[in-house]
C-alpha cells in the first residue's frame, strides 16, 4: 500500500505541489507574522546594540530607551568620564517623537549628538555626513526610498526646518526610526542644552563592569545605571510586551487558519482517494495498511510542505525587504518548532479521520463506483 | 474439474434501518456454488443483487445466516481474518473496473499478490500467463487511462485471477461494454471457470450470458429461487439479431402495437432512429 501511496502522489505532481503549497502558504503566514514582529523588535533595539558600550547612565527611574524621557545634568557625564576605570564616555539626547519627512509624520529615535560624541552617530553611513551640524539631519535610506526626498530636501522635527545631510542604514523601523540631528537643535527642543539623556560608558580594559556600575551609582544621585546587556533586554522586553498581544492574535489566527489548511489538505487528499483505497480493501488489504497508506501520503505532502516553508521563508527574507524595504524581517531557525508540532499531528489526525470512513467500507462504493 | 462445494450461503437475510423503516435486501437465502461452476445472479434493479454478492464477499455483514468459504465460517472472523480470505479467497471483477488510476497494468494486476504468501515475486510467472491468455501483454506497461474499455476489463479479471482465487465475484462485467466486448469478457470468464476450476458467480442483467452459465439464480424482492429449468420465450433483438429472453428483458418498445425486445439500450436506441428498416429487416 505504501507503493500504492508513492505511486499516487507521484502520478499528479502538479497536485501534489500545489497540496503542499497550501501547507506552505498556510505555515509561512504565522512565520512571516513571527518574523515581522522579531524583525521589527530587534530592529528597535538596533541603536542600543550597535552603541557597543559597556553600561547606560541614565535618569533614576528610567530602564529603557523606547517611549521613554531621560534627562541627566552634563556635569554627571564629565565626572563619570573622570572615573578612573572608564576609558570614554559617549552621551546623548534623545527624544521619542515624530518627525515629518515628505508628507508623513515617522514616528522615530531622535538621537541629539555632539561632533566630540561622534560614537554615539550613525554606525552605517551610506551617503552625506555623519554628524550633523546645527539644522540638519541624517535620516534612514529607506525612508527616502519610501517618500522621494533626497540629500538637501528639508524635514520637520516639531516645527523646526532641517536639512538632510546624510543617509544611514540599518536604522529603519516601522515603529521607531532613528534620526539623528545635533545635540543643539534637539536641546533647544527640550530645553536641555546642559543636560543628556543616555550616558554611554566604556571601561578600560580588564574592568569589572559591575563594579565599575556599582561605582557610578555610588558616586551619582538619581542616575539610572545598567550594564548593556541588562538596558538592551530591559529595551527588547518592553517592545515585547507592546507588541505581544497583537502578534499573538496574529499568529494564533494564522495557525489556526494553517491548521484548517492542513486538515483541509490532508483530508481531501484521502477523500479524492476513498474509492482506490475501498477497492484495495475489497482487495484484502488490512485496516492497518489502509491507514499507513494514508498517514504516508498525509505525512509525504506535510512534509514537503514544511520543506517548502523552510525554503519560501528565506527566500522571502531575502526578497521581501528589496521589495517593500520599511519590512525588517528576523527568521530563527526556532520558529519552525511550533510549525512542525502543529503540523505533523494535524495532517496524522485529519488523514486518520478520513481513512476511517474507509475502513467501514460501503460495498456500494466498490460495487457501484 | 471438481464438483465440491466452495461457497454455501445458509438462510442469509440482510436488512437495513430498523422499526417501521426496516427494508430487507436479501431475505432468507441460501445456496451452494460448486468448484468450476459458473453461476448467474439475475433479477431487476434493487432486488438486492449487490447486496448479496458484498455479504458473499466478505464485504457486508449479513444480519443472519452464516457464510462458509472454502470450509470456513466467516460469521466469527475477525476483520483481519475476513482481509485474508479476501486476498486468497475471492477475486472480485467490478462493473466500473476499479482499477488504481496510478498505476500500470502489471502493477494493477500484482497488487494483490502483495498480500499472497511469496509475494510479487512469485508472483510474476503468473503475471505473464495471464497477460498472455488475456491478451494484454502488448500493455503491460500502459496506465488505465490509456485503455479501452474492453481492456480495463481484462486486466480487472487478471488482477482477480493473480492469487489463484476459488471463486471469483462479478458484478455487471459487461455492464460498461458494447456486446462485441462484452462477449468476449463473458467468454473469459467461462474459459477461466472451466480451465481454473474457479467457481465464478455473477451479478448481470444480461440474459445473454445465461447460454454459457450452469445454473441461473433469480433474486426478486430478496428472496432468490433458480431459474435454469424455468420456460425461456427467446426473440430476436431486430437490430443486432441476438438472441433475448422476452420474459427478462429490461429494454423493451412497443410499435404500432407490436412488442420488440432488445439486448441493450444501444440497440433500442438505433431502433428508434431508423424503426422502418429494422422492421423489414426483422420480418
Amino acid at each position: 500500500m505504501i507503493y500504492w501511496s508513492l505511486k499516487t502522489l507521484l502520478s499528479e505532481p502538479l497536485r501534489l505541489i500545489v497540496s503542499a503549497l497550501a501547507v506552505a502558504v498556510s505555515f509561512i503566514l504565522v512565520i512571516f507574522f513571527s518574523a515581522v514582529f522579531e524583525g521589527e523588535s530587534n530592529q528597535m533595539v538596533a541603536y542600543l546594540e550597535k552603541m557597543d558600550t559597556d553600561i547606560w547612565v541614565m535618569q533614576k527611574g528610567v530602564s529603557n530607551m523606547h517611549m521613554a524621557s531621560s534627562m541627566v545634568w552634563d556635569w554627571k557625564a564629565h565626572k563619570i568620564a573622570k572615573m578612573p576605570d572608564v576609558k570614554e564616555v559617549s552621551a546623548i539626547l534623545f527624544l521619542n517623537g515624530p518627525v515629518k519627512i515628505g508628507r508623513k509624520d515617522w514616528f522615530s529615535y531622535i538621537i541629539g549628538i555632539s561632533p566630540q560624541h561622534h560614537r554615539a552617530g550613525p554606525w552605517d553611513l551610506i551617503k552625506g555626513k555623519a554628524i550633523p551640524d546645527q539644522g540638519e539631519a541624517v535620516i534612514p535610506e529607506v525612508i527616502t526610498k519610501l517618500t522621494g526626498v533626497q540629500i538637501g530636501d528639508e524635514i520637520t522635527m516639531n516645527d523646526r526646518p532641517l536639512k538632510i545631510v546624510g543617509l544611514t542604514r540599518g536604522t529603519f523601523s516601522m515603529a521607531s526610526s532613528v534620526v539623528f540631528v545635533s545635540r543643539k537643535d534637539l536641546g533647544d527642543l527640550v530645553e536641555g542644552n546642559d543636560q543628556y539623556s543616555y550616558i554611554m560608558v566604556y571601561a578600560k580594559p580588564n574592568v569589572s563592569i559591575q563594579t565599575l556600575v556599582d561605582d557610578i551609582k555610588n558616586n551619582l544621585e538619581k542616575v539610572n545605571v545598567l550594564t548593556n546587556k541588562e538596558f538592551i533586554e530591559s529595551d527588547r522586553q518592553l517592545a515585547v510586551q507592546m507588541g505581544a498581544e497583537i502578534i499573538n492574535m496574529m499568529t494564533i489566527i494564522g495557525t489556526l487558519l494553517a491548521t484548517l489548511i492542513v486538515a483541509f489538505t490532508a483530508y481531501s487528499l484521502i477523500a479524492r482517494k476513498k474509492q482506490e483505497l475501498a477497492i484495495a480493501k475489497a482487495l484484502g488489504f488490512s485496516n492497518a495498511q489502509i491507514y499507513i497508506a494514508t498517514l504516508c501520503q498525509s505525512i509525504i505532502i506535510t512534509s514537503l510542505g514544511l520543506l517548502l516553508t523552510l525554503f519560501l521563508s528565506y527566500t522571502l527574507l531575502i526578497w521581501l525587504p528589496m521589495v517593500v524595504p520599511q519590512i525588517n524581517l528576523s527568521i530563527r531557525i526556532q520558529q519552525f518548532i511550533p510549525v512542525v508540532l502543529i503540523a505533523f499531528p494535524v495532517a496524522v489526525f485529519a488523514s486518520l479521520a478520513s481513512a476511517r470512513t474507509v475502513i467501514k467500507v460501503d460495498p456500494m462504493t466498490v460495487f457501484n463506483g | 474439474m471438481t464438483k465440491d462445494t466452495i461457497l454455501k450461503a445458509t438462510n442469509l437475510k440482510k436488512y437495513f434501518g430498523t422499526g417501521d423503516s426496516e427494508v430487507y435486501a436479501v431475505n432468507d437465502v441460501s445456496l451452494n456454488i460448486k468448484r468450476g461452476e459458473m453461476v448467474l445472479i439475475m433479477g431487476p434493479s434493487g432486488s438486492g443483487k449487490t447486496t448479496l454478492l458484498s455479504m458473499l464477499g466478505a464485504l457486508l455483514d449479513p444480519t443472519s445466516g452464516d457464510i462458509i468459504i472454502d470450509g470456513a465460517g466467516i460469521s466469527s472472523m475477525k476483520d483481519n481474518e475476513l482481509s485474508v480470505l479476501r486476498a486468497k479467497k475471492i477475486g472480485f471483477v467490478f462493473q466500473a473496473f476499479n482499477l488504481l488510476e496510478a498505476l500500470a497494468v502489471e502493477e494493477n494486476i500484482l497488487f494483490p499478490s502483495r498480500l499472497n504468501t511469496g509475494g510479487i515475486k512469485s508472483a510474476k510467472p503468473r503475471l505473464n500467463e495471464l497477460l498472455d491468455r488475456l491478451g494484454l501483454s502488448q500493455r503491460r506497461h500502459a496506465l488505465p487511462n490509456t485503455l479501452s474499455g474492453g481492456e480495463k476489463q481484462r486486466v480487472a479479471i487478471a488482477r482477480a485471477l493473480i492469487n489463484q482465487p476459488p471463486i471469483i465475484l462479478d458484478d455487471e462485467p459487461t455492464g460498461n461494454l458494447d456486446s462485441h466486448k462484452g462477449q468476449e469478457v463473458m467468454m473469459i470468464l467461462h474459459d477461466i471457470a472451466r480451465d481454473e476450476g474457479c467457481a465464478v458467480l455473477m451479478v448481470t442483467h444480461d440474459p445473454r450470458v445465461e447460454e454459457i452459465a450452469d445454473r441461473v439464480l433469480w433474486l426478486e424482492d430478496g428472496e432468490i429461487r433458480d431459474r435454469k429449468s424455468e420456460h425461456h420465450s427467446w426473440v430476436k433483438d431486430p437490430v443486432c439479431g441476438m438472441r433475448v429472453d422476452e420474459w427478462t428483458a429490461t429494454v423493451t418498445t412497443i410499435y404500432k402495437e407490436q412488442k420488440y425486445v432488445f439486448c441493450s439500450h444501444r440497440c433500442l436506441e438505433r431502433f428508434n432512429n431508423e424503426i422502418d428498416k429494422y422492421i423489414e429487416l426483422s420480418e
